[in-house]
């Protein structure tokens, strides 16, 4: 029974896999690889022009970098809005806490997909279609990372603040000092669900980018130009090169990802 | 030590941002989407007349909107339980101790390292009618962009693939934390492998399974990227979902106040999932 358990699940995981496998090994296929017969899983002879083609006849270092450096910057302005938020709502008491808090957190109910049509319009009126700043605006507020961060920062004793503040401590002082060292873990975790969040983000970037040279690699890699003349090897070998860096990190943190995943919901 | 700010003003500094941009990009979206459902709009996007009714009513006669309605409604039906019971077979099956186990679990959530747009290109090339691996793999002659059925079952696919990481480890978290000695005991006892996950696993992990089945329905009701990226609402609009009608009108046709409609009765939706939610996490009986 064991045996049948460990068998079956080994060749359902590989089924589940065979699309990322695939993936890579046809970025090294030929031309005539793909169209041979009986279909091939593995290239004849190995060539790499697939990887140079795709970043010689695309612009996609351009999009890659694009997209690193709104993450990035999102990640970081993301991070930063929850962090002082969640501090205010755990550290201090003020009129109407409760109420605001509940403003913010009830953000979480609007599925942002169907608001982008006044999203857009707004962005368009502000003049940032085509900017940085108009592909990660609507990113920026994390309703759900300011409310995990108000229950962590919940579980330090507010003793500590207010003995910092007698002592003089300033609460830049006190954040960057005590309070983010000690809930590194928790923002590390928040800050890569951010990062992948604005990385993967496919829609928003469509609508407010419109030169190529403002293009995401989500958006971008969908517009290749390579899989519409069924010329695929250049486009597998750009999406492996997309996916490969963040495969190895799931691969190597595999067991710290399946804890916070756990530890995330098993608290709720 | 000085404060630069008194401490009245300072939290509701800190604050500011968060509140200003819940208020810029999603009240004040929401509300102007509301309203707009009311209005005709002019193509610069300015609203005109109020017509109360009219834009909902126009737009359930539209046969192209009931397209959309059903594609959802048909495509939640089919996606959840698939989805279910492949992410719940596959964390089920890898629930186990050893290196293999451990192997098979990093391929069940692998898919997760793979982001939306990359997933949906690797599904179109393969499932390419002429030159894809599957159909010739398998020895298949499914046109999958060219017939509803066929298009309808490759979106399903491409949903399960989006969601099959983030699924699988909520669910093998969730079967971690029953404590391995009652299965034991109920092995010992001569428990069948169904009846140990009836009433001991599925009990167990229900508050997990919930969690996983409301936000799949959410996810489905809202699906588009993968429907702009792999079929484009084709073939005939067999795969037009909601969503994406919404954006067809708002950004393709132009026509704002339908888009606008169209956002609202999504909202309406979600709105219910939510609600059914915190029902059923109500009547949900706790084992402790």
């Amino acid at each position: 029974m064991k045996r049948i358990t460990a068998i079956v699940a080994t060749l359902f995981s590989l089924v589940v896999v065979f699309p990322i496998l695939y993936t890579i090994s046809a970025s090294f296929f030929q031309y005539t690889d793909f169209t041979a017969i009986p279909a091939r899983l593995l290239p004849t002879i190995p060539t790499i022009s697939n990887y140079t083609r795709a970043f010689s006849e695309s612009n996609l270092a351009l999009f890659l970098s694009n997209s690193l450096f709104s993450a990035l910057v999102g990640t970081a302005v993301r991070m930063t809005i929850s962090i002082i938020g969640a501090y205010a709502f755990t550290f201090f008491t003020f009129r109407g806490k409760n109420l605001l808090f509940i403003i913010i957190v009830a953000t979480m109910l609007l599925p942002t997909d169907a608001l982008i049509l006044e999203n857009y319009t707004t962005i368009r009126a502000l003049r940032l279609t085509d900017t940085y700043l108009g592909i990660i605006s609507t990113t920026l507020l994390a309703p759900t990372h300011l409310f995990m961060l108000r229950q962590y920062f919940k579980t330090v004793s507010r003793e500590y603040r207010e003995a910092a503040v007698l002592e003089g401590c300033s609460d830049s002082r006190f954040l960057t000092t005590l309070l983010i060292p000690i809930s590194q873990a928790v923002i590390i975790t928040l800050a890569i669900h951010s990062f992948s969040t604005i990385f993967n983000d496919y829609l928003w970037p469509l609508l407010v980018t419109n030169r190529e040279s403002m293009r995401t690699v989500q958006v971008g890699l969908t517009m290749l130009g390579f899989s519409e003349n069924l010329d695929y090897g250049p486009q597998f070998a750009a999406i492996t090169v997309l996916m490969t860096p963040i495969l190895i990190i799931f691969i190597a943190l595999h067991k710290p990802i399946q804890e916070s995943v756990s530890s995330r919901f098993s608290g709720r | 030590m000085k404060l630069r700010y008194p401490n009245r003003i300072k939290p509701y500094l800190l604050i500011a941002p968060a509140l200003f941009l819940a208020v810029l990009f999603s009240y004040r979206p929401f509300f102007l989407t509301l309203v707009n459902s009311f209005h005709t709009i002019s193509l610069a996007g300015k609203r005109i007349n109020f017509i109360g009714f009219d834009n909902y009513i126009r737009l359930f006669a539209n046969p192209s909107f009931q397209a959309s309605l059903s594609n959802t409604l048909r495509f939640t039906l089919f996606f959840v339980p698939t989805n279910i019971v492949i992410c719940l077979s596959a964390a089920l099956l890898s629930n186990r101790p050893g290196k293999l186990a451990t192997l098979n679990q990093i391929f069940f959530f692998l898919p997760m390292a793979v982001g939306l747009s990359s997933t949906m290109m690797i599904i179109k090339m393969m499932f390419n009618p002429s030159i894809g691996i599957i159909n010739q793999l398998l020895g298949l002659d499914i046109q999958w962009f060219n017939n509803r059925h066929a298009a309808m079952g490759l979106l399903v696919f491409a949903g399960v693939g989006l969601d099959i990481g983030l699924n699988f480890l909520l669910l093998i978290s969730a079967l971690r934390n029953v404590p391995s000695d009652l299965i034991e005991v109920a092995t010992i006892e001569g428990a069948s492998w169904a009846q140990t996950f009836r009433y001991l696993q599925a009990p167990m992990i229900s508050s997990t399974l919930l969690f996983v089945v409301v936000t799949n329905i959410k996810d489905a009701m809202l699906i588009s990227a993968p429907v702009m990226i792999l079929t484009e609402g084709g073939p005939y609009r067999s795969t037009q979902t909601l969503v994406y009608q919404m954006y067809l009108e708002g950004f393709r046709s132009g026509n704002y106040a339908m888009g606008s409609t169209i956002a609202t009765v999504v909202f309406a939706l979600t709105f219910a999932i939510l609600l059914l939610l915190l029902h059923l996490e109500r009547r949900r009986v706790y084992y402790q």
